[in-house]
């Protein structure tokens, strides 16, 4: 009779209907864009530490590789796209560029 | 009856090849032996030559050559064979036969690098150094000339620093992957679980407890051979003061075949010449226990042989 109230339920099933879409929003808008460039320093980074762990693979004498064998098992199935990566670093200076978003 | 001071429990017998480092470890193990401590000799020299001095075959498992003797020769090949075939198998578990396959080149690659040979040894050194006090009360380590083993002690603390620098990198990687997996929850799951870490930590472990026992002056001594020669005191000089560096503690020096005064007309030159370096190491090495063993009438072989020797080291382990 009349307006029908909104029922608490309802309400609240709004609300959160509206905080998934806001949240949704402004992860696309701030937040994934900032996290995309922290992950990317973080893959750098784990390229870099690959680097001192087998950089016998390259034929850069390291004095550790015989044990460094032993965390093979943990990355064997990165270590061919790692390999990849560093030996088609073309042009660092565009690599980082991208990073900062310059385009 | 003449006062035996505290032996440590490891003593390494090195010096420039040739000097007679077998002959003075294997007779100071007979020594020691006899004196009632369970000793294990424990050749690293690739070149191994314990065998031959006490006249028994010694393999590369630990055998019983004696009363209260043991005795093994460190197969360099056959424990990085063992070490690669551990890794292989553990990586069946975890990932597809096909990245194994792929993989097998890299293992080829490290297992031919300059450093695996050591790695493998210093591996089953520190399996070795765990046995102590089951049983053995000593071991005797009959190293591999200077260069080699100097190698071989500092190690621990060359690899201990990479190591750590590896682990802080790792750590910095892992927290970067973290904050960006902040909204992330199933990478954020995947990182939860780290192998990695535990793998370095443990490696870095095993150096510490190698370094823990190499730097302890109770626990381990070195005791260089020599001959009353211009090169073998040059170099004996130059690996001490490395070994202090690393403080790796220096216990005594042999001082091998001196030429006794009976020798005879023929070496009267040769002995006077001696005489001069004899003088020499007196002085240069005044700080640190120094034995000296005459030239025989003949080499040195077999266990009786080196029973003979086995008292002239008693002097090693006066007070």
């Amino acid at each position: 009779m009349g307006n029908r109230k909104m029922s608490e339920d309802e309400k609240k099933s709004f609300f959160d209907t509206f905080k998934e879409w806001f949240g949704a929003f402004s992860y696309g808008v701030f937040i994934d864009k900032r996290m995309s460039v922290v992950r990317k320093e973080a893959y750098d980074e784990y390229d870099n530490l690959m680097l001192l762990l087998f950089s016998d693979f390259l034929g850069i004498p390291n004095p550790i590789s015989y044990y460094m064998l032993e965390l093979l098992p943990y990355l064997a199935e990165e270590l061919e796209p790692w390999e990849r990566r560093i030996q088609n670093r073309k042009f660092i200076v565009a690599e980082k560029a991208a990073q900062y978003d310059f385009d | 009856m003449i006062d035996k001071r505290a032996v440590p429990n490891f003593i390494f017998f090195g010096g420039k090849g040739g000097t007679g480092k077998t002959t003075c470890a294997g007779s100071f193990a007979l020594k020691m032996a006899r004196e009632g401590k369970k000793t294990l000799v424990i050749s690293t020299d690739p070149a191994h030559s314990l065998a031959d001095a006490f006249g028994v075959t010694i393999g590369p498992e630990i055998a019983k050559i004696g009363e209260n003797l043991w005795a093994v020769e460190v197969d360099a090949e056959r424990e990085a064979k063992k070490y690669m075939k551990q890794i292989q198998d553990q990586m069946l578990d975890l990932v597809s036969a096909a990245i194994v396959e792929e993989i097998k080149k890299q293992l080829e690659i490290a297992y031919l690098s300059p450093g695996a040979e050591e790695g493998a040894i210093f591996d089953k050194f520190i399996e070795i150094m765990h046995l102590m006090g089951k049983p053995y009360d000593l071991m005797v380590f009959d190293t591999a000339p200077t260069g080699h083993t100097l190698r071989l002690l500092t190690l621990p603390e060359v690899l201990g620093i990479w190591i750590q620098h590896l682990i802080d990198r790792h750590e910095k990687a892992r927290n970067l992957m973290k904050a960006s997996v902040k909204y992330d929850e199933i990478l954020k799951k995947r990182l939860e679980d780290d192998p990695i870490i535990r793998v370095l930590t443990e490696r870095s472990k095993k150096f510490e407890f190698a370094r823990g026992i190499l730097t302890d002056p109770e626990a381990c001594e070195f005791i260089f051979v020599l001959n009353a020669e211009k090169l073998p005191i040059l170099e004996t000089e130059r690996a001490i003061s490395l070994l202090e560096k690393f403080s790796i503690p220096v216990g005594g020096i042999v001082i091998n075949k001196v030429i006794p005064q009976e020798a005879g007309e023929y070496f009267e030159r040769r002995r006077e010449v001696q005489e001069g370096y004899l003088k020499d190491i007196y002085q240069r090495f005044s700080s640190y226990r120094i034995v000296s063993l005459p030239l025989l009438e003949m080499d040195i072989q077999g266990m009786s042989q080196l029973n003979m020797v086995a008292d002239l080291m008693g002097e090693l382990i006066e007070e």
